[in-house]
């Protein structure tokens, strides 16, 4: 096979997706789902619990932490009045990681546990089998009764139930779900809702609530669900501290006052249920996705004036007893029972929750309570017994129960097997609720503990499957990497040292989350190795004289490498530590923007003229070389002023960009953009051959460049004028084989950060997956986001052809690459396993695994071997 | 962090010239004395002592640790080549002829006849090598060595400093400080052994000196530091994980285990050299 020098590399690279397939299918471990409606079990007891209430209106504001309604700062004063009066029941609803809206509306309406998987394999919209329209959710229970559903706001609600709702509209956030698909392998789709450029934090709500006022008029539905944006929006953009914050308190707190008069006003309102809940929470920067409190703590209250009945007055604005937490915690899973008992539909048959005890007040009759918490326990039993099938549940438990509580499954039996035998022995009187209650309670939190960590439960066999075949895949390429290092010894040294490092780095949270520095911090070592390499062997032909210059442009070259491999690392903060900390692309250029556009226009000048350069074509229409780079200009141009006008405020360039025909779409302009270079690529591989100096790869190099900086970041476009003095030192500087390889490996990682990639899930960039493109295509958006975020690592990949020695024999990168990819794959999955059970798997463990998916498969796959293989191939042609 | 200690300095300072192809100066050889061969074991031992002692100062505030820190070290370093090494000029000009077989068995020259072979003016000085009057002739190129190294050195490993990853537009009293104590420790000895010989400034540049105590100290302050920077990033939190200490901290470690290291038997004389292709030469590798 082209490009490989023995089949042990080619299997090697087969078996590492499968590998990473095996890992996968235990790591992100499938919970098994009950399908169909649950019904009531029509056979058993003949007490019926008449429904509480009919109606209910269900109000998500979106990141509605729990102190933008408690606190003594919050906007919500008619809410907090209503607190006071007893008309509202407040909780912290704990919303797990991870905290976005997608899995947390699962967790609301099916009242499960969402697992990590949920944010991976999710929401294409021609995928229906990651909807929710065929499990059991409160509103597909509604929905069997007869019932209508109406809804407004977050298109989500509408991705996940197709059909569902009989009246809707939709206000799209930017919802994105993004994919990889590689041959065989579907991997890594990341659902993500960031990045919010809508600039007006009003128009979004102002499309839900004009359509209150008909909707509380009208009688027909049994659900009105509302889902605001606007105030996650703020808290995306400004924070939980920004000025719109309050005066955004203060407009859901008057829709909250609508429809609380309408409710106490309208006959056909009397009783109607209003919940007013937060799908997640923020933090102090405004973001959400992680775990910490103020993310996982959104607002829930319940709020009916028959309440008020119950007499639970509380205190209202309040000081939190934890971090965030205001007056009762409860489960965001509890959600769906606790509706379902008071609206008198079956529970969702996969929820987790428990029934919040406080609602059980408003049924007078203890035989009634007891019904409602048991329909909650054998609902949750049935789950229960489907996970684990192994245990048997009844009455007479061997195991010894008596001494102490034991927790977990056995627990979970003694306390139904306390259950039942309290329920046989009462004597068919109302105050058996007082004894058999609080064992049922008991029973019920037991078992949604055991439930909720099964959601995390590893098939260990499978994670060490998938480990063994990625050993045996670094294995086999071993004997090739180990030639090839012996015979460069200094240089495969310094490749296992950092192999070894970066893989023992990979087991520590905090060099996870920093791996940048070890890159930035690694690439300055190697720059000084290649200095004193460069020194050493140099030495004789310095000694001739070339005259000054030459002598010291050969001995201070590396000062000049060194320095843009430190402008490079000052790019982009990233990480957790010293993210917020200032650097070029977000503090130094709004500050001085005529400093970014010189230098914008810089790379797009040496684009052009390098792609004229390298065009085979001859006379006048060699000129048309120059357009692709006009277009691509003009494109980034168009895309600054319609998504970062901040960039633009009191340059010269705005007032070109007032001028600008606005007639072109961005979407037709960005076509235009990647038509012309597919006319150059075309032009390369199938142009007179005899004209074309070095081959076509030149082309395809100037043709790819144009494309990356088209998919990059404004700010990021400047990085590739850096890239090019970096390639044009390392390639004079001589480099064998190997440490062309090592050369690239270092900075396709380094470069990947650099762009401001790290190893958060937030971090992927999805400003330019939908360049060119108008309607969702998996491949396509996947292909288009994968360039954007991995632009420095393709850019090298395809500079390392350029960098290697002319004679061919010498080199094995492919073995080294694939050796090097395994190991990485590797560690991670080593350190997976071993800390499975560490607290941030799911936050920083997880999420590194994912993108060593991601630099496994399209990086080193799709991108290394694939240019291996069409790279040996043109220079087999061309030499 | 920097490896490349106080390379510049040699190299700016000098213009180039006619190459006159003249092999570089040999390893240079504690002095013979025993005052100056415990002294120079313990030098390095007695600097770590003091240095651990002013840890927690250290943490405290750096800045002013740093300053108050600096003539103390300067004092000592001072003093220690001056006890322990030959100026510049006594040695390297004339041992030339001597400067091929530089592998390890050469290590023992120092108590060898190699040390007298020297320039008829200073050919009587090692008689009287603890004299005062000896001590008094030391001072001038001590005092000179120290000028560059506060002159020229601390610059440029100030800028090495900020290539390798300290930060530009804050710290910047920390980060001249830590280049400061890094020179006085690497670059001193380096001035004060070596002067200004272009061609041993050239192997410095390179980082192709043979191993002894100067060079060996130099090659470890910045391997040092540059390890230092290791901590960093970890989240534990702790004040000692602010920029210049970590550093700092390896460099005063790596010094003293370069000075020792450097004159066993096994490095002593041997340089730092990647082998590009198959060859035998024993190498010391060092990232």
């Amino acid at each position: 096979m082209a490009g490989f020098r023995s089949w042990a590399t080619v299997i090697a690279n087969l078996l590492v997706p499968v590998g990473i397939l095996t890992f996968s299918s235990g790591f992100f471990p499938y919970k098994p789902l009950i399908p169909g409606l649950a019904t009531f079990d029509e056979t058993g007891e003949n007490v019926t619990v008449s429904a509480v209430f009919d109606k209910v209106i269900f109000m998500v504001v979106d990141a509605l932490r729990s102190d933008f309604v408690y606190s003594n700062e919050s906007g919500f004063l008619f809410t907090q009045s209503l607190i006071r009066s007893g008309a509202a029941l407040p909780f912290t609803a704990y919303a797990g990681a991870p905290t976005v809206t997608m899995p947390r509306l699962k967790a609301i309406t099916t009242g499960s546990v969402p697992s990590f998987l949920d944010v991976i394999l999710n929401v294409a919209e021609s995928d229906t089998t990651s909807t929710l329209a065929y499990q059991d959710t409160w509103l597909a229970q509604l929905k069997a009764t007869g019932g209508r559903l109406v809804m407004y706001g977050d298109d989500t609600w509408l991705k996940l139930f197709p059909g569902m709702f009989d009246r809707a509209d939709g206000t799209t956030s930017f919802f994105v779900s993004v994919s990889f698909t590689l041959g065989v392998c579907v991997f890594a789709v990341l659902v993500l809702k960031l990045r919010f450029f809508s600039q007006d934090f009003t128009e979004v709500d102002h499309n839900v609530t004009r359509h209150v006022p008909d909707e509380l008029a009208q009688d027909d539905w049994s659900a009105l669900i509302m889902h605001y944006l606007g105030l996650d929006h703020i808290g995306h953009k400004a924070g939980p501290k920004s000025p719109f914050m309050l005066p955004k308190q203060h407009e859901m707190d008057s829709v909250v006052n609508e429809i609380y008069t309408a409710m106490q006003q309208q006959d056909h309102l009397q009783s109607t249920l209003f919940v007013l809940c937060g799908d997640h929470g923020m933090n102090e920067a405004g973001n959400h996705g992680g775990s910490s409190a103020g993310e996982t703590s959104p607002a829930l209250l319940f709020m009916s004036p028959k309440f008020e009945a119950l007499g639970g007055r509380r205190e209202s604005p309040v000081e939190p007893f934890g971090d965030m937490q205001y007056y009762q915690m409860v489960e965001q899973a509890d959600i769906a029972p606790t509706l379902a008992g008071l609206l008198g539909i079956p529970i969702p048959l996969n929820s987790l929750g428990v029934f919040i005890p406080d609602f059980l007040e408003m049924w007078d009759h203890g035989s009634h309570k007891l019904r409602i918490l048991y329909q909650n326990a054998e609902q949750l039993l049935n789950t229960l017994t489907t996970t684990f099938p192994g245990f048997t549940f009844g009455p007479d438990i061997s195991t010894s129960c008596a001494s102490e509580v034991p927790s977990g499954i056995e627990g979970a039996q003694c306390a139904w097997a306390r259950v039942q035998r309290l329920l046989s022995d009462r004597d068919e009187a109302d105050d058996s609720y007082s004894t058999a209650g609080p064992a049922l309670l008991q029973f019920l939190r037991i078992a949604q503990e055991v439930m909720s960590r099964t959601a995390s439960n590893y098939d260990v066999s499978r994670l060490t499957l998938g480990l063994l075949i990625t050993v045996i895949a670094g294995l086999l390429v071993l004997p090739a990497t180990y030639k090839e290092c012996t015979r460069h010894r200094s240089s495969g040294m310094f490749l296992m040292l950092m192999i070894i490092t970066c893989g023992m780095m990979m087991f520590a949270s905090s060099y996870v989350e920093e791996e940048q520095q070890f890159w930035y911090w690694i690439c300055s070592g190697w720059i000084v190795y290649l200095h004193i390499k460069s020194q050493s062997s140099a030495k004789p032909v310095s000694h001739k004289r070339f005259g000054s210059s030459v002598y010291w442009s050969d001995k201070c070259i590396i000062l000049v490498l060194a320095i843009t491999q430190r402008l490079l690392r000052r790019w982009n903060q990233t990480g957790q530590k010293f993210a917020a900390e200032p650097d070029i692309a977000r503090t130094f250029f709004a500050r001085r923007p005529e400093i970014f556009w010189v230098l914008l226009i810089l790379t797009y000048v040496d684009a052009g003229c390098r792609l004229f350069r390298s065009i085979p074509i001859s006379g006048i229409l060699k000129f048309g070389a120059f357009a692709p780079a006009v277009l691509a200009f003009t494109f980034k141009l168009h895309f600054v002023t319609s998504e970062s006008p901040e960039l633009l405020d009191g340059m010269f360039i705005s007032q070109i960009m007032k001028e600008w025909p606005y007639s072109l779409s961005l979407v037709l302009h960005a076509r235009l953009v990647f038509y012309g270079l597919a006319v150059i690529v075309l032009l390369a591989l199938f142009g007179e051959r005899s004209r074309v100096a070095r081959g076509p790869h030149d082309m395809i190099h100037e043709a790819l460049h144009i494309f990356l900086m088209t998919q990059s970041r404004a700010t990021n476009v400047p990085l590739f004028l850096i890239f090019r003095i970096q390639a044009g030192i390392l390639s004079s500087m001589n480099l064998t084989g190997i440490e062309v390889t090592i050369t690239t490996l270092i900075f396709q990682y380094m470069t990947f950060f650099a762009f401001g990639g790290s190893n958060a899930i937030s971090s992927v960039d999805l400003a330019s997956g939908y360049n060119g493109v108008d309607s969702y295509s998996v491949v396509l958006v996947g292909v288009l986001t994968f360039a954007s975020n991995w632009a420095g690592p393709i850019w090298w990949a395809s500079q390392s052809h350029r960098l290697r020695p002319k004679n061919p024999t010498e080199q094995d990168p492919s073995a080294l690459l694939t050796f090097h990819v395994a190991m990485s794959l590797v560690s991670v999955m080593a350190a997976c396993t071993a800390l499975r059970t560490h607290l941030f798997i799911w936050t920083v463990f997880s999420p590194k695994y994912l993108y060593s998916m991601a630099w496994a498969t399209a990086n080193h796959v799709a991108v290394n071997l694939l240019g291996e293989v069409i790279f040996s191939r043109s220079r087999s042609h061309y030499s | 962090m920097p490896q490349d200690i106080s390379s510049a300095p040699g190299a700016s300072s000098l213009t180039p010239q006619a190459p006159v192809e003249k092999p570089s100066a040999p390893p240079v050889n504690i002095l013979p004395s025993l005052i100056a061969r415990t002294y120079s074991i313990a030098h390095p031992a007695l600097l770590l002592a003091l240095g651990a002692t002013r840890f927690e100062e250290l943490v405290a505030d750096p800045t002013k640790e740093l300053i108050s820190a600096l003539p103390w070290l300067t004092l000592l370093q001072i003093f220690y080549v001056i006890v322990c090494l030959p100026p510049a000029g006594s040695t390297s000009s004339t041992e030339t002829s001597a400067s091929a077989p530089a592998d390890g068995k050469s290590s023992l020259r120092s108590s060898g006849p190699g040390g007298a072979v020297r320039h008829g003016k200073h050919g009587k000085r090692k008689q009287h090598a603890n004299s005062w009057a000896c001590i008094w002739s030391r001072s001038l190129p001590a005092l000179l060595s120290l000028s560059l190294t506060f002159a020229l050195a601390t610059p440029v490993l100030t800028i090495l400093l900020v290539l390798f990853g300290a930060p530009l537009t804050t710290h910047n009293s920390e980060t001249v400080l830590c280049a400061a104590h890094m020179a006085v420790l690497s670059a001193t000895a380096l001035i004060y052994v070596h002067g200004v010989d272009r061609a041993v400034w050239n192997e410095v540049w390179g980082i192709s000196r043979p191993a002894d105590a100067v060079w060996g100290s130099a090659l470890g302050t910045g391997l040092g530091a540059w390890f230092g920077a290791i901590p960093i990033p970890l989240d534990w939190d702790r004040p000692w994980q602010a920029f210049p200490i970590t550093i700092l901290v390896g460099a005063y470690i790596g010094y003293a285990v370069g000075s020792l290291i450097s004159r066993t038997p096994l490095v002593y004389g041997k340089r730092v050299k990647f082998t590009p292709e198959d060859s035998s030469d024993p190498e010391k590798k060092t990232n």
